[in-house]
């Protein structure tokens, strides 16, 4: 017997990048957090081919849940051309041989930055969410180590303290866009920073979204059919981005989160900002084909 | 199809990849060689951010770069954390490293002696513009010492605790693929003692000199005396499969030793790193010194500088903020704007009936 037999022949790049011990803590991970759903689990986040902060920690969960037959969406903003959703596309695609797509109904893994589709995601697919700052106690403790305990007793005191001085000084909350989120009853997370319009689609959703923040080295999960609520008080309801009414300028598609375009005469246009949406609303109405899914959001409204 | 007319975005990020790399052209092995010759020091500085030893590789990251940085670096670590991990190393002893450089600030003398070795330290820092004017820039050479000093020498701390000025740390007995790795698993705290000197070690050296002078200019409690500052070469002894031990070459390395009184006894803070790096050893070390009981949230408080000094973490987030966020800003608009509408109309309401 030979070295040779025993070994497979050298190359320079392990499938998908990352090497089997990197995957195999991510596997690990991923499971943890599906276990215990909003909870934040430390994960050693290895250093991929793109700089901190700009999709790692979505990165190395796509690139450890890809087969060559897993069929890969990515959207930067809502949008599947802006500049780095094609890069981390690319990458995927090059390093794991992966096919890909645009549309929301064809991909099996959809890695995202700020946004999750206005198409319902089925049970066979898996939305990874890339996350800046995983701790939605940052504002009120930026010391992870004691956010940490905070989490473990579940003490969220600050956390209410400080929506309730929004209302007092703002007449509401303030928090824009990463709202935070009591997941399964126990654990407060940052759902990332989607705008309030999306917080709604997580709640008892049948797909599985894995959130992932590589430069802050944590990752969690919120598993199918869990519930995923909003930080209200009973008395002040949640309340979405005032979109429901806006039509998109260039599709014409009315009902979803938009993108403001300022204008020269000092007015505001609109272009709806789950990208390949509008581009499916216009082919519909150019050649009658229809391939648009259903949607969370109907008439405006969550549904 | 209007919106897909839009979609220029993977032509775009290709041709702006091809613009900056046409600035510095291709380049070859002479490139690469001539980069490793001429900055050792920047390699040296690369090769500890990047927590990987290999000349050749910090100066191929260097020129493919064009320099820039952090992007080296980043270009690195990649690459490293791809590479399986073969053996570890055993332990070095102060003792056994192959000293070039080795003082002291807190004796006139030291055992073993002081050893300046190479600094620009005493140099008059006068740039050699002549060399525009077509002149070689020629330094003078070097006339060796008459009795060359020993290439060993015992630690300063070492004699300090036979004369019960400090205490040394309890010796760490962990070994071999049991030591935590901090490329590895994440960084807790309190961080485990490995992870601390791991992370100092691949520091960026701006941020912790930032956050090291901060301490010497009086945010730290603890003034540093460099009790010794070596530049020396470290053999990496391995173990064959066979159980033989042999040298599998020299790593050039930098460490620090800083002391503070703390009561009766001395404190003790230290750093090391890969290549040599004075600056980031001694600010680094200060940082280990005025680390134990400071308050959470202080800059000489361990999850405070262990997070902010990680260069690729930081230099990555940094730039991250030139991607576009106008969704997380559309959200935000939207609260100001009912906020706003919210107000006018509450004032409305408040206005006296006619």
């Amino acid at each position: 017997m030979k070295l040779a037999d025993l070994t497979k022949p050298w190359e320079a790049l392990s499938y998908g990048f990352l090497d089997a011990s990197a995957k195999r803590e991510m596997r690990r991970k991923m499971l943890k957090s599906i276990a215990v759903p909003g909870c934040q689990m430390p994960y050693a986040s290895r250093e991929v081919p793109m700089a901190r902060g700009w999709g790692t920690g979505g990165l190395q969960v796509s690139l450890t849940l890809v087969n060559p037959r897993t069929r890969v969406k990515v959207i930067d903003q809502g949008a599947d051309d802006s500049v780095n959703a094609a890069s981390i596309r690319r990458f995927i695609a090059r390093v794991a041989g992966t096919p890909t797509t645009m549309d929301t109904l064809e991909a099996g893994l959809i890695q995202s930055r700020h946004r999750v589709p206005e198409e319902i995601l089925r049970d066979d697919q898996v939305l990874v969410l890339q996350v800046p700052n995983p701790e939605p106690l940052r504002s009120v403790q930026p010391n992870m180590s004691i956010a940490r305990q905070m989490h473990a007793d579940a003490d969220y005191g600050r956390m209410w303290l400080q929506l309730y001085e929004q209302i007092v000084r703002s007449g509401r909350v303030m928090q824009g866009a990463s709202y935070p989120s009591l997941v399964h009853g126990r654990h407060v997370m940052t759902p990332s920073p989607i705008p309030r319009w999306d917080v709604p689609k997580q709640h008892m959703a049948r797909h599985l979204t894995i959130l992932s923040a590589g430069r802050e080295k944590r990752i969690f999960a919120v598993p199918p059919f869990t519930r995923v609520e909003p930080l209200v008080f009973s008395d002040v309801p949640y309340k979405v981005e005032d979109h429901g009414d806006l039509t998109c300028t260039r599709s014409g598609t009315r009902g979803y989160f938009m993108n403001e375009i300022p204008q020269n005469d000092g007015t505001s246009a609109y272009e709806v900002s789950d990208s390949e949406w509008g581009v499916k609303t216009i082919r519909a109405a150019e050649d009658g084909g229809e391939t648009r899914g259903e949607t969370w959001y109907k008439d405006g409204k969550m549904s | 199809m209007a919106y897909v007319a839009t979609r220029g975005g993977e032509r775009a990020i290709e041709q702006s990849e091809r613009l900056f790399r046409e600035a510095m052209g291709g380049f070859d092995k002479a490139r690469v060689t001539e980069i490793k010759q001429s900055l050792p020091y920047l390699i040296d500085r690369v090769m500890g951010e990047a927590s990987l030893y290999d000349e050749d590789l910090a100066a191929i990251a260097l020129a493919q770069t064009g320099g820039e940085l952090y992007e080296a670096v980043l270009l690195l670590r990649a690459w490293r954390t791809t590479q399986p991990r073969l053996q570890v190393a055993a332990p070095v002893e102060q003792e056994q490293l192959f000293t070039h450089r080795r003082i002291s600030a807190a004796f006139k003398d030291i055992p073993g002696g002081q050893v300046l070795g190479p600094t620009l330290d005493y140099a008059h820092r006068i740039l050699a513009t002549e060399v525009l004017q077509g002149a070689d820039y020629k330094p003078a050479p070097v006339d060796p010492a008459e009795a060359p000093s020993p290439a060993y020498q015992p630690s300063v701390s070492t004699w300090q605790a036979e004369n019960d000025l400090l205490d040394l740390p309890d010796p760490d007995g962990t070994e071999g693929n049991d030591i935590p790795d901090l490329t590895r698993e994440p960084l807790l705290f309190p961080s485990k003692r490995a992870h601390t000197l791991q992370s100092l070690a691949r520091a960026e050296t701006g941020g912790v000199l930032a956050l090291g002078y901060a301490a010497m200019r009086g945010y730290g409690q603890a003034h540093p005396t460099v009790n010794e500052l070596r530049l020396a070469e470290a053999e990496i002894e391995v173990t064959h499969p066979d159980g033989r031990s042999f040298s599998a070459g020299r790593v050039k390395v930098s460490q620090a030793e800083v002391v503070d009184k703390k009561g009766e006894k001395l404190g003790i803070g230290y750093a090391a790193t890969f290549g040599w790096n004075e600056v980031k050893c001694i600010a680094a070390a200060t940082l280990d010194l005025n680390s134990p009981g400071a308050d959470k949230g202080a800059p000489t408080e361990e999850e405070f500088f262990l997070y902010h000094t990680e260069g690729v973490e930081s230099s990555g987030f940094c730039i991250h903020f030139k991607l576009p966020h106008y969704v997380t800003f559309q959200s935000s608009l939207d609260a100001m704007r009912d906020a706003k509408a919210k107000k006018a109309a509450a004032n409305i309401a408040k206005e006296p009936a006619e």
